[in-house]
């Protein structure tokens, strides 16, 4: 079962006395706990594990980790899994993807045939004409061809994710020794320590090394464990930094949650993720059977399989020397080593499914089924580019390297430089040390400058200078290219002839060609091919590497679950402490922005008339609500509404509408003065937030001397409105401590008093529906007492509850407008027919130019009633009016119902201003294409405009 | 299309696939002139399609196109690539529209696929005030004859079947307004496709040349810039060229090209983020933009998922992204699509955005004679790339502000007549 697998390893990381059961394409499968899913496949004997996206060639292992370009695979319903890193657990579905029908019978292979002409941007060069077949026919071929897992539509794993907040002083990127030594020396010098690796155990390279690196690895582990400093966070990458060093860490080894994003605020963030091995470009070397060396000492070491029988290894580093020594002891048969720092070269290799013969640059040919490389390394800088920094090419080491870096980033570990394990670890213990400084300093400042600030123990700990040794930079030769083209960009089939042929077609900068040919544009976002492509780049325009830059590294630093992202949806919907009862009683909701709220309990036309006839009751709470207090309230109103409110008395309340710099209409609502330097403040529903932001930002930056306070109460407080002529019957029998006579309690008043026992209800007399009516507004605590009561009381006078389209109901045969409905974002004053409100003498008002140029014009719409000819047609709101038979638009209709007080169709409309003058004739086209006629009205107001009804 | 042009086909690529043959440049690498009848700032699309079309259209070729850095670096290179035409103003539909015609033959026009595809765009309304808004858009659409309508649920889901249409969602899907022609583009190509043709027929494309003033005589501010003058040339990172036209098509840096030229400009300048995944199989057929969800999503052939929003609400010219705008981004999608919770993003970036006060542009002459603005285009100049470069070039050669332009023009702010596209510009793109 297992034909590949050696015996027992020092380093293991397999339990061989379990056994882990999945499947792979169907088949059953064994490996062992520890094993990675492509390891127990592996020891298996299976050697193909993808096809490649364009040409769909065979592929099998190549680096052995995380970033392998070829162990994308599918396991149940999880797309693009990492088969190099994950590991294996019992009953995993594996299978491969970019099949078709099957990975050993691949039908993509066809485009191998015509490969020759699939060169890079070939699709920009064809498929021109006919136009309709691109998409038609081609495109959707191409679609079929899109690489990647499969989307399985049960899943719902959305909000099962949650995310955490942290606030460690340091926060290490890399689990390896000079990480762990970081983690250490922070720890010691008082700092609390996040420290995240990626892998499911702590030790980076050391893992897989000899038996003094195990003996190290071993002392850094039980160190770090025994450090209560230190919280490990392994299995979870560091995948972003913003600004502030706001950190994202991408954790999967949670008990709960599959993926959780932690959002850390780390005082110092310490990069040290090692370095990635890069691959060498020469023809075949996407062959399995080609693989780094990193991947092999891996595979040898961590999970005892033999990767191949006969191996050819090409070394510039002691990587491969090391790896030829692993082979070795796993019963590999060395074929031969050549030393690239001495010329010996590969050019090609053989095979399909595996490697058969090397082809080596001194024209010899070789028989082996693993080829080997060790050509060099990559900076896995893209933190430190987050961070800002832009990394420097240094030709004698032939990779890159930090160059600037913000105080609070400090970078470590091979990243930086070269050495032993010991000078590995010094340079972590000092790059911990210096991290913790820094951070501490800036822990004290925050608990000594923050409102609730408790006092730090200790002086503000003093300024360290960066003193660190730097890490040697040892030679190394800049190994890119053997004489032959080769693949750069595995994930996308780009071979270094296609960014050749790139290159003299003009696009030759690094972003026109990564652009061009798409290479780094894959899932690991260029970590194994971006210096490859920049050195292809720097040959074809015969300059230096340094030349010729990088792409810049964007977050994430390895890709993130959407679920993790997202989280839980903390997007509550709110609901007015009535809302309960409302649904215990038949209301049909509404989800109208924030808010559910009852659109009606029954028969929206019979709760309108109940309104018109006797009392209704509507809960109008997500209303919005903001408390005014301070002796300079009056200016904010002056500024913020169209209208005066200098005058306004104690006990009054007046309507206002506002505009924005443009003159545009953006809301309104009536403001009371319930005492000398105390008023409320209503704004629309939808506007409620905006507005409260508006006025802060008038107090805040520009008006900051003014005396007001502002405080939304829109949910503290539950609004009623009570409507329809026995209203006042009714709270006659509730309300204590005012005088509810038409006299003593006039229309636009305010009084505050007592509702069926409760004080401090503010009533006002207002009325959005024509009748009679009281909006009251009630602690919310006691809201539901105060509705049942006045239901319970007013059952004789037919009170009764209306829901919100009873109200547009009866809003609109007032002719009421709503900002947004019947005005729109063009809507300016004059529009709404605000002529009589605004006033354009004075001093300051929001918009007030813009106001003064729109009043003289003469070509602005104007809002109009307007009534269908035929009276059982209720046009649908946004409908066209027209001119005639032709498409000329003259206006639309912004709001229509069917009135059941008139029994007829009734509209308001916005028109050109030719068709404004009461009586026109318009024609209005229907949804459905029809045309109709309407007539233009006096007044917005189809019942009652002299509001006689309201007044009484 | 060519003066000295190399045209592209399937013959082509058989015969250089076969002969293993190079292909000659895309563009040339022109010697800067000292001076040009024309110079637009601005290799982004915006600029090379004026550029084209005043060639091909008006035989005007003596013209540079300057760019600080690569061609289709700015927003051109970092968009969405959403293209459509269901616009709320008849203004808006007739101007978008002509974009649309031109994107249409444009890759045998320029012979150079850039990967049109219609494929039907769907903007959803979660609200009954927004399904108002689309019927509003709807029977705008229909009168001026532009494919567009509003679709109940059952049909979104007949057109989308990813999406969750239930009624129980947090923001469900009431309906939405259907525009089949909308689709996307290949957006480099279209910058490139531009570029070749301009270059062939004569126009030099000047690379990593930064315009650091513009030159002017004669008006009322400091060095004679300002209303009443008139522009002489440009100074460079590479040295000063003169000329009697400059137009600037800098898009998000564009109010400090203009303040070169004394023309201030009613922009603010915010970043918008954008972000892709991980490949998956292909499953969404449509282009989803949701606005109170601020999201819009598509996939690409290579079977990505591209994300959009809208600009960030605080403006500024940097462009690093935040870690909130994936979290609401990723929330808000699933919201949409919970089934594919397990995708991966793969890649955040961000490019600037100036925004004007009615999300219209601002196009045409200004009160410095020969000085012209191609800017203000907000979150939706990539599809009106193409006719605002027709009607730019038309405006340069005539003398004479092309009518499809007329109501954007930059007098509009001082004379209080803005245009009313906010409603559906918005997330829209
Ligand atoms: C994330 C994102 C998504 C978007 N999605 C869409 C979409 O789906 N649909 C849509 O229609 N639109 C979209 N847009 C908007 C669209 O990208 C832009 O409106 C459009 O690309 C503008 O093109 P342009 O040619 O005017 O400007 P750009 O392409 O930005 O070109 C301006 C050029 O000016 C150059 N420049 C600047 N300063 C100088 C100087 N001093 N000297 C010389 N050169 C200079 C820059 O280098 C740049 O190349 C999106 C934008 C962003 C950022």
């Amino acid at each position: 079962m297992s034909p590949r697998r050696i015996p027992s390893r020092p380093g293991e990381l397999i339990d061989r006395s379990t056994t882990v059961s999945f499947t792979w394409n169907g088949r059953a499968f064994t490996g062992h706990q520890g094993d990675t899913i492509a390891s127990a496949l592996a020891a298996a004997g299976v050697e193909i594990f993808s096809r490649s996206m364009k040409y769909h060639r065979r592929r099998g292992i190549f680096s052995a980790n995380h970033w392998d370009p070829n162990l994308s695979v599918q396991v149940g319903d999880e797309p693009n899994v990492r088969a190099g890193s994950r590991r294996l657990l019992e009953g995993m579905q594996v299978s491969a993807q970019n099949v078709w029908p099957s990975l050993r019978f691949d039908l993509g292979t066809a485009n191998q045939l015509v490969g020759r002409f699939l060169s890079a941007g070939f699709y920009y060069k064809t498929f021109m004409r006919p136009q309709f077949l691109w998409h038609s026919l081609y495109q959707r071929i191409l679609r079929k061809f899109a690489p990647g897992g499969r989307i399985h539509w049960n899943t719902s794993t959305h909000g099962a994710y949650d995310k955490r907040y942290a606030h460690p002083d340091v926060l290490i990127a890399g689990g390896g020794p000079a990480g762990m030594a970081a983690a250490l020396s922070a720890a010691e010098a008082g700092a609390t320590v996040m420290l995240v690796e990626q892998e499911p155990e702590l030790g980076g390279h050391l893992r897989w090394g000899a038996n003094d690196d195990l003996e190290v690895l071993a002392d850094l582990r039980s160190a770090v464990e025994a450090s209560p400093g230190i919280e490990v966070l392994v299995d979870s990458t560091v995948s972003g930094r913003y600004d502030h060093n706001w950190i994202a860490i991408n954790q999967r080894s949670h008990p709960l949650a599959p993926e959780r994003l932690i959002k850390a605020r780390a005082g110092s963030l310490v990069v040290a993720p090692g370095l990635i091995e890069r691959p060498y470009v020469f023809a075949g070397n996407d062959t399995p059977g080609v693989m780094l060396a990193g991947a092999v000492r891996r595979l040898t070491n961590l999970w005892a399989v033999r990767p191949g029988d006969r191996a050819v290894v090409l070394t510039a580093s002691s990587e491969g020397d090391s790896a030829v020594a692993d082979l070795e002891s796993a019963g590999v048969e060395i074929v031969e080593v050549l030393d690239a720092r001495s010329g010996a070269d590969i050019v090609k290799v053989d095979g399909r499914g595996r490697v058969r013969k090397v082809h080596l640059g001194d024209g010899r040919t070789l028989a082996a089924d693993l080829v080997v490389t060790a050509t060099g390394w990559t900076a896995p800088t893209s933190l430190l580019n987050m961070a800002g920094d832009r990394p420097v090419y240094d030709p004698v080491a032939a990779r890159y390297f930090p160059h600037a870096l913000p105080d609070n980033v400090l970078a470590t570990g091979g990243i930086t430089g070269d050495g032993s394990i010991a000078e590995l670890l010094a340079h972590g213990r000092e790059t911990g040390e210096l991290a913790a400084a820094r951070a501490l300093r800036i822990r004290h400042d925050v608990l000594t400058t923050t409102a609730r600030s408790t006092s730090p123990k200790g002086p503000r700990p003093e300024t360290v200078p960066d003193d660190r040794i730097p890490l040697r930079r040892v030679p190394h030769p800049e190994c890119y290219r053997s004489s032959t083209h080769g693949l750069v960009d595995f994930s996308e089939d780009i071979s270094s002839k296609d960014l050749m042929q790139a290159a003299s077609e003009g696009f030759d900068s690094i972003e026109l060609m990564k652009r061009y040919t798409t290479v780094t544009m894959g899932p690991s976002q260029g970590k194994l091919e971006t210096v490859n492509a920049a050195s292809v780049l720097a040959e074809a325009r015969q300059v230096d590497m340094a030349d010729v830059g990088t792409t810049v590294w964007r977050p994430p630093f390895s890709p993130i679950s959407l679920g993790a992202l997202a989280g839980r949806i903390f997007e509550p919907v709110r609901r007015s402490a009535l809302q309960d009862w409302h649904e215990a009683n038949g209301a049909v909701n509404l989800l109208a922005g924030q808010w559910v709220r009852p659109d009606r309990y029954g028969d929206p036309m019979a709760e309108a008339l109940n309104v018109r006839n006797n009392v209704g009751l509507i809960d109008v709470t997500p209303l919005g609500k903001l408390d005014l207090r301070g002796p300079d309230v009056p200016k904010l109103l002056e500024l913020v509404y169209v209208n005066r409110w200098q005058k306004l008395k104690v006990g009054r309340v007046r309507y206002g509408a506002m505009v924005g710099e443009d003159g545009v209409v953006s809301d309104d609502g009536v403001t009371g003065r319930l005492a000398k330097d105390h008023y409320l403040m209503t704004t629309t529903s939808s506007g409620a937030g905006a507005v409260w932001e508006m006025l802060e930002d008038w107090l805040q930056t520009y008006r900051s001397d003014w005396e007001v306070h502002v405080t939304p109460v829109t949910g503290g407080l539950t609004s009623i409105n009570v409507a329809g002529p026995r209203s006042r019957d009714l709270l006659e029998r509730l309300v204590g401590g005012v005088d509810l006579s038409a006299d003593a309690f006039p229309y636009f008043s305010v009084r505050t008093g007592t509702v069926a026992g409760v004080a401090d209800c503010i009533i006002w007399r207002i009325g959005f529906t024509g009748e009679l009516s009281y909006e009251l507004h009630v602690p919310s605590g006691h809201a539901l007492h105060v509705w049942e009561s006045l239901l319970a009381t007013g059952s004789d006078l037919g009170a009764a509850p209306f829901g919100v389209e009873a109200q547009r109901i009866l809003r609109l045969e007032k002719g009421h407008y709503i900002v947004g409905q019947d005005t729109d974002g063009l809507s300016k004053a004059p529009t709404a027919g605000l002529a009589g409100l605004v006033k354009l003498d004075k001093e300051d008002t929001v918009g007030l130019p813009e106001l003064r140029a729109a009043f003289d014009r003469t070509d602005l719409p104007v809002l109009v009633g307007l009534q269908p000819d035929d009276p059982t047609v209720v046009p649908e709101e946004a409908c066209q009016i027209v001119a005639g038979d032709s498409n000329e638009i003259l206006g639309r209709v912004t709001s229509s119902r069917m009135s059941p007080t008139l029994g007829r169709s009734i509209c308001l409309a916005q028109v050109d201003p030719k068709l404004a003058a009461a009586g026109t004739s318009v024609t209005v086209k229907l949804v459905d294409g029809s045309r109709i006629t309407a007539t233009v009205q006096e007044h917005h107001a189809h019942l009652d405009p002299e509001g006689e009804r309201q007044r009484v | 299309m060519s003066r000295h042009g190399y045209r592209y086909s399937a013959g082509k690529l058989l015969k250089h696939g076969v002969t293993r043959g190079d292909w000659p440049r895309m563009w040339s690498k022109p010697e800067r002139r000292d001076s040009y009848d024309v110079v637009i700032v601005g290799g982004g699309l915006h600029g090379l399609a004026t550029a084209y079309y005043l060639a091909k259209n008006h035989g005007i070729t003596n013209v540079a196109v300057v760019d600080k850095g690569y061609l289709g670096g700015g927003g051109s290179g970092r968009n969405t690539a959403i293209v459509r035409s269901n616009y709320l103003t008849p203004e808006g539909v007739a101007f978008y529209d002509r974009s649309l015609q031109l994107y249409n033959t444009m890759a045998s026009d320029l012979n150079l696929n850039v990967m049109l595809s219609r494929r039907g765009h769907l903007t959803l309304a979660h609200t009954d005030s927004a399904l108002r808004t689309m019927t509003w858009r709807a029977e705008v659409n229909k009168l001026l004859d532009i494919d567009s309508s509003v679709i109940d649920p059952e049909e979104v889901k007949r057109l989308t079947p990813s999406l969750d249409v239930s009624s129980d969602t947090r923001y469900p899907i009431l309906g939405a307004l259907y525009h089949p022609p909308g689709g996307i583009v290949r957006h480099d190509a279209v910058v490139w496709g531009y570029a070749r043709a301009a270059d062939h027929l004569g126009v030099h494309l000047l690379q990593d040349t930064e315009v650091l003033d513009i030159s002017c005589s004669g008006g009322d501010g400091p060095d004679g810039k300002g209303p009443g003058g008139r522009v002489t040339g440009v100074r460079t990172s590479r040295g000063d060229i003169s000329a009697p036209v400059v137009v600037n098509c800098t898009a998000g840096w564009a109010s400090l090209i203009s303040n070169m030229a004394g023309v201030p400009l009613a922009i603010t300048t915010h970043p918008l983020q954008a972000a892709v995944t991980e490949p998956c199989k292909v499953f969404l057929p449509t282009v989803v933009v949701s606005g109170s969800l601020h999201v819009y999503v598509s996939q690409t052939d290579r079977g990505e998922l591209v994300f959009g929003a809208s600009v960030d609400p605080i403006g500024t010219y940097r462009v690093n992204g935040t870690l909130e705008f994936t979290e609401e981004l990723a929330g808000h999608v699933l919201e949409l699509m919970p089934g594919i919770s397990k995708m991966r993003l793969m890649r955040q970036w961000s490019g600037l955005c100036d925004m004007t006060p009615d999300y219209s542009p601002i196009m045409g002459f200004t009160a410095v004679d020969g000085y012209l603005v191609d800017v203000g285009w907000g979150t939706y100049g990539f599809k009106a790339g193409p006719v605002a470069g027709e009607t730019m070039a038309e405006t340069i050669a005539t003398g004479r502000t092309a009518d499809l332009i007329a109501s954007f023009g930059i007098e509009r702010f001082t004379e209080g007549d803005l245009v009313g596209e906010k409603g559906a510009a918005a997330v829209g793109h």
